[in-house]
């Protein structure tokens, strides 16, 4: 049963179809600099945006794949940042490999917590605890090793800044190709067995596990891989930003609004997360004047959010166009001819 | 060495008093309450601003345990309503989620509308010689007020009627309601206790230090901490958690440091649930 | 007027239902069998009239007063008292406060208590044990005695001889028929049947969500359909 509700759909899609979303999303994103370009805050605000996008699609590696609450997005981003700026800055490495290093390191770590939470099966809330000691742990860390990490005052990231990272609206070609390779890379797993697996497991474990899936394994993967994703946006804002402190991969500043805009885009979709990191890009730079009023703001969103639209807009949209194109093609076609006789010994 | 452990102790009375009303609702409903802290910081505040306007302390305090009360029961029955529908891990993330969204708002509102006020009880007498240790008359206040409250929630809780009520929603919720009672009031008054008792830690803590607008976020923390060692579910627990955890946090912040302490009280928790997740005490609720 | 009467009974979960227009009636001071094979639907059924599940269709009154909708907790202060094949016991706690428990929100009277425990003189022994230490024919006990407390006009029990050593079984039995003698309505599934039938007037037969046959428990012996699936005789 399992088996055939898988191959149905996402396998038999032709490829350019099935990446035309990805097309076009990121064709989108990349005419941004025509209306912003003149603006260096305003491309700051755009790479931000990019950014959340790239993180955002980590998590839903992690959580919309697999369903595990990782409540440390933040220190994920801060173990790529930080791990790339020391590996570049006091030990010399060239950027590129600093940041591939960088990532490696935050999917070990992304894999280690994984590990622990599939092998000692941890629900979703020790899950969530699990994660938010170590995102919570990792910030002291930072504040308190000064020496390694400049504590409070921060880290200026000099490597990189030669490099078009260092320019005006460069760096934003450079996030958008990422995004590009995070959007493709997860619809590349969407459609592959790992995606069918990831649907399996999260639809019914013990169903899952009986057909063969072996969710520890999956589940491992997608922490693994979602932590270097996540990783390695984080050391690539590092190197373009030329500067990060704690507070820059804090769960304030990072978590809240990955959970946000995912929960808001579609947990699970592909174009969840940008569509998720779009709107709360925008609405971060309206509140700017009612800062007094962000965090009561955040909490009402939260709030609407997860009781009206559980399933977030790209799920919900996608739903609302499926009924639409049924009703019209029902419309057109004449009443349905007789059912052919149904095989009754056949199983259900 | 023992005034520091005395310190401890003090501190972990009141831990384990926070803990306790985050356990109860988990062990209870399956929701993690993250807005524990912010309840305690309204209540407080609630409490320094009648104080403020003139009242006196015993009154204001009782106002602000009572408004934090009333807005935890006002929770239960209208937010937690789609939470209690669903079952399972579809329960225990909306809930947590809808916490969280609390959480902000409250904290949204209070920092917003008053963002420099804070408690602070000053407790007048001089220093008591406790076994040669010298300890000021607030923290002696605040442990007799934690342990009194504590002592008298673990009786009713063992002896009352509504109290083996509450347990035995804990244990079993079908067989509560097979036995005539109803869990749904059970748990609005849970939450109503719990956000209660909330209140009630963040003014103990006032008499020993100011109780800013921005603390929400430390006492949630601190009761997850508390609850997970404990055990989720088990009061006893948390009491235990409380009381060691406590003394944990002032031996370590007086030999080692500050960020290294908040390290190991997170390690302790983590720890607890990678080894032992049913805590100390812990009923088994998972 | 019939003290339970369940109507046209649909039920089931996650949408699907198991148990289909599934109707009986059972008068004050009766005892009924409901047997039927595992999966039937027996605590489906069960389930459905004491409120701990919600019916998809049809309808349940108590003394003629409908009771289809109501909470689990509210229909056992109405005087129907249900246990579980489950049993649903406090662990933690012990036999005295399990047994009290029963009787929430009273607190039941020294002659109620004296009842019980002389029903049940193991659980008098073992007052103070916990009840995640009893063994399962004590736990049976236990379950049906706290169900007892609060005075209960009619009791429901979900095969409460499952795991049982026969003579405990029969132990069980006799003590539903002393209870029955005071007055007691009672209800009992079972997959043991010819306990059942030695214990009650009548009986409805159920397999596949479907009542498929029903009477006096001399008929249904009669019944060459039963003996073969029930009583095996060949």
């Amino acid at each position: 049963m399992i088996r055939q509700a898988a191959t149905v759909g996402r396998e038999g899609t032709p490829a350019v179809r099935a990446y035309a979303p990805v097309l076009l999303a990121v064709a989108l994103v990349a005419l941004l600099p025509l209306r912003y370009g003149d603006s260096r805050s305003m491309m700051g605000v755009v790479i931000g945006g990019v950014l959340f996008a790239c993180y955002t699609i980590g998590f839903n590696v992690i959580f919309g794949s697999t369903g595990q609450l990782f409540l440390c997005t933040g220190a994920l981003a801060g173990l790529g940042g930080y791990a790339s700026a020391i590996l570049s800055e006091r030990h010399g490495l060239p950027m590129v490999l600093a940041m591939l290093l960088a990532s490696l390191v935050a999917a070990a770590a992304g894999g280690l917590l994984s590990w622990i939470a599939v092998s000692r099966s941890l629900g979703v809330i020790f899950t969530g605890i699990v994660t938010l000691t170590f995102a919570l742990a990792f910030q002291n860390l930072l504040l308190g090793q000064r020496d390694l990490t400049g504590g409070e005052t921060g880290l200026v990231v000099d490597a990189g800044s030669e490099t078009l990272l260092g320019e005006e609206v460069a760096p934003f070609y450079v996030f958008v190709a990422l995004l590009a390779a995070y959007l493709a890379l997860f619809r590349a797993l969407q459609r592959s067995h790992f995606g069918w697996a990831f649907r399996a497991l999260r639809d019914d474990e013990i169903a899952a596990e009986l057909a063969g899936v072996d969710v520890k394994r999956y589940r491992v993967f997608a922490g693994t891989l979602g932590s270097g994703m996540i990783g390695l946006a984080g050391a690539l804002y590092a190197h373009s930003e030329g500067f990060i402190s704690p507070s820059t991969f804090s769960f304030g500043e990072v978590d809240v609004l990955v959970i946000v805009m995912l929960a808001f885009g579609g947990i699970g979709s592909l174009l969840g997360p940008v569509v998720g990191a779009a709107a709360f890009t925008v609405l971060e730079e309206w509140m700017d004047s009612f800062n007094e009023y962000r965090l009561i703001i955040y909490g009402s969103v939260i709030l609407v959010l997860f009781l009206a639209l559980p399933r977030g807009v790209v799920p919900t949209v996608q739903r609302l166009v499926g009924r639409l194109r049924r009703r019209r093609a029902r419309g057109r076609r004449p009443a349905p001819a007789a059912q052919p006789p149904v095989d009754t010994l056949a199983p259900r | 060495m023992r005034a520091v452990v005395f310190d401890g102790v003090v501190l972990g009375l009141q831990f384990g008093l926070l803990g306790v009303g985050l356990t109860l609702v988990y062990g209870l409903a399956g929701v993690l309450n993250l807005a524990q802290g912010q309840l305690a910081v309204l209540g407080a505040i609630v409490a320094a601003l009648r104080i403020d306007a003139g009242t006196a302390v015993i009154p204001a305090v009782l106002a602000g345990v009572a408004v934090a009360g009333t807005v935890g029961l006002v929770l239960d029955l209208t937010l937690m309503r789609p939470v209690y529908r669903r079952r399972g891990e579809d329960r225990v993330l909306l809930g947590l989620l809808l916490m969280l969204g609390v959480a902000f708002i409250i904290d949204g509102v209070l920092v917003w509308r008053y963002p420099i006020e804070a408690l602070t009880l000053r407790i007048g007498g001089d220093p008591v010689d406790i076994l040669g240790v010298r300890m000021r008359t607030g923290s002696l206040l605040a442990s007799a007020i934690a342990l009194g409250v504590g002592a008298v929630l673990v009786l009713f809780l063992r002896y009352a009627t509504t109290g083996k009520a509450v347990r035995s929603v804990i244990q079993d919720e079908e067989g509560a309601q097979l036995c005539g009672v109803s869990p749904a009031t059970v748990r609005a008054f849970v939450f109503a206790l719990s956000g209660a008792l909330a209140a009630l830690v963040a003014v103990t803590r006032s008499m020993t230090s100011p109780v800013t607008v921005n603390a929400g976020i430390d006492f949630t923390i601190l009761a997850l901490i508390v609850a997970v060692v404990g055990g989720l579910g088990s009061v006893s627990g948390a009491f235990l958690a409380g009381i060691l955890l406590g003394i944990v946090n002032t031996v370590s912040a007086h030999y080692i440091g500050t960020y290294v302490t908040t390290i190991i009280l997170l390690g302790a928790a983590a720890v607890t649930i990678v080894l032992r997740p049913s805590g100390l005490l812990g009923a088994g609720r998972e | 007027m019939a003290m339970l009467e369940v109507a046209e009974l649909s039920a089931g979960y996650l949408g699907e239902d198991v148990v289909h227009d599934v109707s009986f009636a059972v008068a004050e001071g009766e005892a009924v069998a409901v047997i039927g094979s595992n999966g039937a639907g027996k605590t489906t059924v069960f389930r459905a009239v004491c409120g701990l599940q919600r019916p998809s269709r049809g309808s349940v009154r108590l003394d003629g007063r409908p009771i289809t909708r109501r909470r689990a907790h509210d229909i056992a202060r109405r005087g129907l008292a249900y246990v579980p094949a489950e049993r649903h016991l406090f662990p933690d706690m012990t036999v005295a406060e399990n047994l009290d428990l029963g009787a929430f929100p009273r607190r039941p009277g020294p002659e109620r208590r004296a009842l019980v425990l002389g029903l049940f003189p193991r659980l008098a022994e073992r007052h103070r044990q916990r009840a995640g230490t009893l063994s399962g024919g004590e736990q049976q006990m236990l379950a049906v005695g706290r169900a007892l407390m609060s005075e209960p006009r009619l009791l429901l029990l979900d095969e409460p001889t499952t795991g049982l050593a026969p003579t405990v079984a029969a132990a069980a039995y006799a003590a539903l028929t002393a209870l029955r003698e005071q007055g007691l309505t009672i209800v009992v599934a079972e997959q043991q049947v010819p306990l059942a039938f030695g214990f009650a007037d009548r009986g409805y037969v159920l397999e596949s969500g479907r009542i498929q046959l029903d009477g006096r428990v001399a008929e249904l012996e009669d019944n060459p359909d039963v003996q073969r699936a029930y009583l095996g005789v060949a």
